[in-house]
C-alpha cells in the first residue's frame, strides 16, 4: 500500500515537472511568434485581434469587431510617458485630414496613468479617439514587448498589412489600405 | 507540532493587523509595493519614464490624503493587478498567499509522522548489548559449524 502510494506520488511529482516544462516551452513561443507584430515580421497578413476597451475620454467604449471589415483602420499604441509618441501621433492627426473619411484612426493608450494620457491628448491636439488599455494586454497582442510608439496599418479585410517602422511608411501604407 | 500550531496560530492572528491600511504613507514606501508597468522592477529600482509617471501620481495622492489602500486601489484601476509587487488578496490571488502556508502545514505534518514513525521503529528493536560489541547474534547453523571449526583446530 505505502509503495503503491509512493509509486503515485511519483508519478505526480513527475508530471507536474513536465506540464511546468510544456508551460514554460509555451510561453516562450507565445512570445517570440505570438503577436501580431511577430506575424508580420514572417511576412503574413494576420487578421486583426479585436479587443472591447473604454474611450479614454470616457464616452463609452470601442469595440474593433465593429469596425473590422467594414473600414480600414490604424491602429496607434502610445503613452502619455513616451516622448516619440508626441511626434507620431500628431503625424496621424495630420493624416486625418487627408483620410478620414476613408479610413478610421484609433489610438490606443497603454500602460498609461488615464488622467494624465486626457490632458496629454487634450495639450497635443490629437482628436481621433482613444481607448484605455492600462494593462497592456492589448500592445502585447499585437506588439508583443512594450514598445511604443507602434502603429499598425489594417485593411478593409481586417488584415494587418503592415506597421510602422520608417517615416515613409505611414503615406505609403495608408494609400494601401484606403484603396483595400 | 504543538509548537508549530502555536506559531501558526498566532501568525493567523497577527495577519489582519500586517494586512491593515496605511493612513499615512510615504513615497519611499510605496515604491517597493508598486511595479513599473514597463520594466518588470519595483518602481524604486527603475528609472523609466513609466515609473517616474506613477511615482508622480503617488506623490500627488499622498499629498492628497491617500491611504495607501487607496492608492493602490487606483493603480490598480489604472494599470490591472500586475502593478502591484504583492499578488491581490482576492480570487486566484490568494492562492499565492495561502500555498506557502498550506505548503508549510503539509510539509510539516509529514516531517511529524516521518519521525513518529521512526521513533516507534526504533522503540521496537531489542536493547543494545555491549556483550555484542555492535553486532548482532550469528545464525544458529552458522554458529554450530564455526563451533565445530573452532574444535577442530583446538584439537
Amino acid at each position: 500500500m505505502a509503495r503503491r502510494l509512493r509509486f503515485v506520488a511519483e508519478g505526480l511529482a513527475v508530471a507536474l515537472v513536465g506540464a511546468l516544462l510544456a508551460l514554460l516551452v509555451w510561453r516562450i513561443v507565445e512570445d517570440n511568434g505570438g503577436s501580431v507584430s511577430g506575424a508580420l515580421s514572417k511576412g503574413h497578413t494576420p487578421t486583426a485581434p479585436t479587443f472591447d476597451l473604454k474611450r479614454l475620454d470616457g464616452d463609452g467604449s470601442i469595440d474593433l469587431a465593429s469596425v473590422k471589415g467594414r473600414k480600414p483602420f490604424v491602429l496607434d499604441f502610445w503613452a502619455s510617458w513616451c516622448i516619440p509618441c508626441i511626434h507620431e501621433s500628431q503625424r496621424l492627426e495630420r493624416a486625418t485630414k487627408q483620410y478620414g473619411n476613408r479610413v478610421t484612426f484609433i489610438g490606443v493608450d497603454t500602460k498609461d496613468y488615464g488622467p494624465d494620457a486626457r490632458a496629454w491628448v487634450r495639450k497635443h491636439g490629437i482628436t481621433y479617439p482613444s481607448v484605455h488599455d492600462g494593462s497592456g494586454a492589448v500592445l502585447n497582442r499585437w506588439e508583443g514587448r512594450v514598445l511604443l510608439p507602434s502603429i499598425f496599418f489594417v485593411d478593409r479585410a481586417g488584415k494587418v498589412v503592415g506597421q510602422l517602422a520608417v517615416e515613409q511608411d505611414l503615406p505609403r501604407y495608408l494609400h494601401q489600405i484606403a484603396e483595400s | 507540532m504543538i509548537r508549530l500550531l502555536a506559531v501558526v496560530v498566532v501568525a493567523l492572528v497577527l495577519a489582519p493587523a500586517a494586512l491593515a491600511c496605511n493612513p499615512h504613507p510615504t513615497l519611499a514606501a510605496m515604491e517597493g509595493q508598486i511595479m513599473c508597468p514597463v520594466c518588470g522592477t519595483t518602481l524604486d529600482q527603475s528609472d523609466s519614464a513609466a515609473a517616474a509617471q506613477i511615482e508622480n501620481v503617488i506623490s500627488r495622492r499622498i499629498a492628497a490624503g491617500d491611504s495607501d489602500c487607496q492608492i493602490k486601489d487606483l493603480l490598480v484601476q489604472q494599470y490591472g493587478d500586475a502593478i502591484l509587487a504583492a499578488p491581490p488578496r482576492h480570487g486566484l490571488g490568494l492562492l499565492a498567499w495561502w500555498l506557502p502556508i498550506a505548503g508549510i502545514v503539509v510539509a510539516a505534518a509529514v516531517l511529524g509522522v516521518g519521525v513518529w514513525r521512526w521513533s516507534r521503529h526504533v522503540d521496537d528493536e531489542p536493547p543494545f548489548d555491549p556483550n555484542q560489541n555492535g553486532r548482532g547474534g550469528l545464525d544458529p547453523a552458522l554458529e554450530r559449524r564455526v563451533d565445530e571449526e573452532l574444535a577442530r583446530f583446538d584439537g
